[in-house]
């Protein structure tokens, strides 16, 4: 349902994303790894249709993206990006309707306000619904923004660290809402951080370095010490697996004793 | 031989240096005026007497109000009211300073002052009085209180004029008129007790048809209809600026008075019709004729 | 339960808003009409209009109702603009007058002032088309600077504007030294702004520009409420970026036009009707923009009540009575504001 060519990004003469391949089935979990300046936020951004590629392309369900409108983009993906900016006292109900604004031509109906809450309740944001956007924890205003997402019922789901600054339990909880979602049949395509959650969560992962992709392939394959050593420039260890998964843990020289 | 010559010289010197006259101005202070070799003057009348008194060719600088007599066109000026800098003043190296009163920002003349010119405030009080004030004050200043005299016979002359005018054509009933300006279009004035203008309109047996405003004050179009005005007395700047009369009757609320019905206008200069001082007695005449004795429209010159 | 909830509390209260200032208006339009310096009794009013002549109903006619149409329209369009811009720049704060639109209209009037004193007949429609024409080129000459091949920054946009503002300051200065005293007079009356030079005339010159800045506004409002949680959120949410700003910057800039040239710079209703509403319904641009051309106008029209009756025979200017009255009010209602946001 989604797929990407020979995807380049260059500001002036540097290239900041080049040669990314990848093609997303619908079901599939792809989590975007990679250090700091790696790419990874320019790559969602060139898949969402933010930015436009300076080489290559990024097909959706079929289409070019230049072939959509800001509005028949927004009906077949959504994005969870990082920044939460607010500068208007509005409710977190009215936060999750702006998720079904590309779905309202005209007036809105009941229908968009029962999704609405569909969407709050799914992502257990019905409580908060009166509550002031800005007055909300980080966990709650996530959960409002994901209700969101889900409002907008896209096809493809882009998230951008959608785990910072929250706490295991609703970061475990979150993930699973989209790995649940990923089962319905939509495609997510996630940066994340946290490598052992991208392994419990993504059915593959992408690595970037330095702009051009590592590796790819199942987070069992592509998740080997030497590799991840190569990319993030530290020591890493494998302290034990879950299942097929392996728990890594970055662990510095000098820190090393006795095992 | 020498003595000859050595004479006339010593006469310039006297001439130059003989003074100081002592003066009291507006504010009552006295002020010493040494020399009258070059003077500014700020202010379109205060210009107007020191020409009058035979000041005319001791004057080196003016300011943009100042346009009567026409040859004082010819002097430089240091700018309007409001923009008046110290330095512009000083650079023409004033000897004296007159200005009025009502002159801001004060500082610039404190400057002045404090550079050791002279300034001499001149009192603006609106009446007949006021203008006798005004004319003494500058003659005293420029050591001239003969030709300050006979400019006051002048004016007194001009009022018993307007006295026995106003007598052989007694009037029925007295006219209500009303002062307008607008410095812009848009922009709309009427003027009120206090105001220069409503004096010697007054002056001119002309009631003041606008009750309760006092000076200069921005136009209430429907206060202006209540006061029924028989006559608007306007500048003839306004009618350059509303492009002559029918933008005049255009603007809200003129059209709509007696005066506007009947196109009873008068149009005078700015500085006759605000003469506080020699022609006020003929400002007022004019003003008299035009209300009383001439139909529809008069531009007085 | 989703039934139950289906139609949130805030949503009653939005729409309960919106009707009150409806009808706020007209009862404010009658008051406006019904009083001024010019004594007419009310139970008159009828049988005035019905006879169509004499100086009250010319009084009534030709001075109060356009003057009371026209402080609606004013009002109107100034606390739309308003509404528009602070959903543009995300800032509650901003005004019409912020990103230099209202300096670029008052140097087009003093301009006009300035340099082509005594253009005749073509003062009324001079003036107002100059202070229009000022208002739009700043706000064109503004898009040129802030536009960079990433879109517009709101950052570069808000820079751009107090650039823009501190230059047309200056220009306006070496205006104020070419211009005489009279011309100056009026330049310093023309940022304090009024209506008492309102005619049928000048507002129906700028009604259809009026008209067109509410159709081209209006629209927005549902991507002005995407816009609220970012630029990059709006784009994910449907929302084209470019044109939604361009119609924004566009449609302001018409609608501060034609209030300016109408009525010179009337401050404050711009920051204060849409803050009034936000606290009143809420953020929702779909209620917040026609809510606040509501409030505004009727804030605007008794504002100029004020100015035409207190000081009678005379008039205070407008602009000085909506930051007397609404400054230390607006004060209060940030602090209540504040108060409300942080303990909810």
């Amino acid at each position: 349902m989604l797929e990407a060519k020979g995807l380049g990004y260059r500001v002036g003469e540097r290239w900041l994303l080049r040669g990314v391949d990848l093609n997303l089935a619908p079901g599939d979990f792809l989590a975007v790894l990679g250090p700091n300046g790696s790419g990874k936020t320019t790559l969602l951004r060139l898949l969402s249709g933010e930015l436009s590629p300076t080489e290559g392309e990024v097909r959706l369900l079929g289409k070019p993206l230049e072939a959509y409108g800001a509005q028949g983009l927004a009906q077949k993906r959504a994005v969870l990006s990082q920044g939460r900016e607010m500068s208007f006292p509005f409710t977190a109900y009215e936060v999750a309707f702006l998720g079904r604004l590309p779905h309202i031509a005209g007036r809105e109906g009941p229908e968009d306000h029962a999704r609405t809450w569909q969407a709050l309740e799914k992502a257990r944001a019905a409580p908060l619904a009166e509550r002031f956007f800005l007055s909300l924890s980080g966990g709650e205003a996530m959960r409002v923004e994901v209700a969101r997402l889900l409002a907008q019922e896209g096809e493809v789901l882009f998230l951008d660290e959608p785990t910072n600054h929250l706490d295991p339990r609703y970061a475990l909880e979150l993930l699973g809402l989209f790995r649940a979602m990923a089962h319905e049949g939509r495609g997510v395509v996630a940066v994340l951080h946290d490598l052992n959650l991208a392994a419990l969560f993504a059915d593959r992962v992408l690595v970037l370095k330095g702009g051009k992709p590592v590796a790819q392939g199942g987070p069992e394959t592509v998740l080997e010490p030497s590799l991840l050593e190569e990319v993030y420039e530290v020591p890493f260890r494998k302290v034990g697996s879950l299942g097929r998964i392996p728990l890594l843990l970055p662990v510095p020289q000098g820190v090393l004793r006795g095992t | 031989m020498k003595r000859a010559i050595l004479g006339p010289i010593f006469l310039l010197a006297l001439m130059g240096f003989a003074q100081p006259f002592r003066v009291t101005d507006a504010t009552g202070k006295t002020v010493e005026v040494r020399s009258l070799e070059r003077i500014v003057t700020l202010g379109g009348v205060n210009t107007e007497v020191l020409y009058a008194l035979g000041m005319g060719d001791r004057i080196v600088g003016r300011d943009g109000t100042s346009e009567y007599p026409p040859q004082v066109m010819s002097k430089p000026s240091v700018g309007l009211p409001g923009q008046y800098s110290a330095e512009a003043i000083l650079a023409l190296r004033p000897t004296l300073v007159v200005a009025r009163e009502d002159t801001r920002p004060t500082q610039v003349l404190d400057q002045v002052r404090a550079a050791g010119v002279p300034v001499i405030l001149v009192p603006i009080e609106p009446t007949v009085e006021g203008a006798k004030r005004r004319i003494r004050l500058l003659a005293q200043a420029v050591g001239r209180p003969e030709a300050g005299e006979a400019l006051i016979r002048g004016l007194e002359r001009d009022l018993l004029a307007l006295r026995s005018f106003q007598a052989q054509q007694a009037p029925k009933g007295k006219l209500r008129g009303l002062v307008v300006y607008l410095p812009a279009p848009q922009v709309a004035f009427v003027c009120g007790e206090g105001s220069i203008f409503v004096a010697i309109m007054e002056l001119g047996g002309v009631e003041n048809a606008l009750k309760g405003v006092r000076g200069c004050q921005p136009m209430n179009p429907e206060a202006v209809v209540a006061a029924r005005p028989d006559l608007l007395v306007t500048t003839k700047k306004t009618v350059e600026t509303v492009g002559g009369l029918e933008g005049l009757l255009r603007v809200p609320g003129m059209a709509q008075t007696p005066a506007g019905a009947r196109r009873k206008v008068l149009i005078m200069e700015e500085n006759y019709l605000g003469n506080i001082g020699p022609r006020m007695g003929r400002a007022a005449l004019d003003l008299f004729r035009a209300a009383y004795l001439q139909e529809g429209v008069v531009e007085v010159k | 339960m989703t039934e139950a909830l289906s139609t949130p509390s805030r949503l009653r209260r939005y729409r309960r808003a919106l009707w009150g200032l409806a009808l706020l208006l007209p009862s404010v339009l009658l008051l406006g009409v019904s009083l001024g310096a010019y004594h007419i009794p009310l139970q008159d009013i009828p049988a005035l209009l019905l006879r169509g002549e004499g100086v009250a109903y010319q009084v009534l006619v030709a001075l109060r109702l356009p003057r009371v149409l026209g402080g609606a329209l004013v009002g109107g369009l100034l606390a739309l603009a308003g509404a528009a811009l602070q959903g543009l720049f995300r800032n509650p704060l901003v005004d019409p007058g912020l990103i230099g639109v209202s300096a670029g209209a008052a140097l087009g009037a003093a301009v006009f002032i300035v340099l082509l004193p005594g253009a005749g007949a073509l003062e009324t429609y001079g003036l107002p088309l100059f202070a229009f024409l000022g208002g739009l080129l700043a706000t064109r000459l503004l898009w040129r600077l802030a536009h960079t091949p990433l879109g517009v920054q709101v950052t570069v946009l808000l820079l751009s504007g107090l650039a823009l503002n501190a230059l047309v300051g200056a220009l306006i200065g070496l205006l104020t030294f070419l211009a005489s005293e009279q011309e100056l007079r009026s330049l310093t009356f023309w940022t304090l702004g009024g209506f008492s030079a309102l005619t049928w005339r000048l507002l129906l010159a700028g009604l259809p520009l009026g008209l067109l800045a509410l159709f081209l506004l209006l629209p927005l409002a549902r991507g002005l409420n995407a816009l609220a949680l970012g630029e990059r959120e709006a784009f994910h949410l449907g929302v084209d970026l470019e044109r939604l700003k361009g119609r924004l910057v566009a449609g302001s800039a018409l609608g501060v036009g034609v209030a300016v040239s109408l009525a010179g710079g009337i401050g404050f209703i711009g920051l204060l009707a849409p803050h009034l509403f936000r606290l009143l319904a809420g953020p929702d641009h779909r209620f917040l923009l026609p809510g606040s051309a509501l409030l505004g106008a009727s804030l605007t029209v008794l504002a100029d009540l004020l100015a035409r009756t207190l000081a009678a025979p005379s008039e205070i200017p407008v602009g000085v009575l909506t930051a007397l009255l609404g400054g230390p009010f607006f004060l209060y209602l940030v602090l209540r504001h504040k108060r409300e946001v942080y303990r909810a």
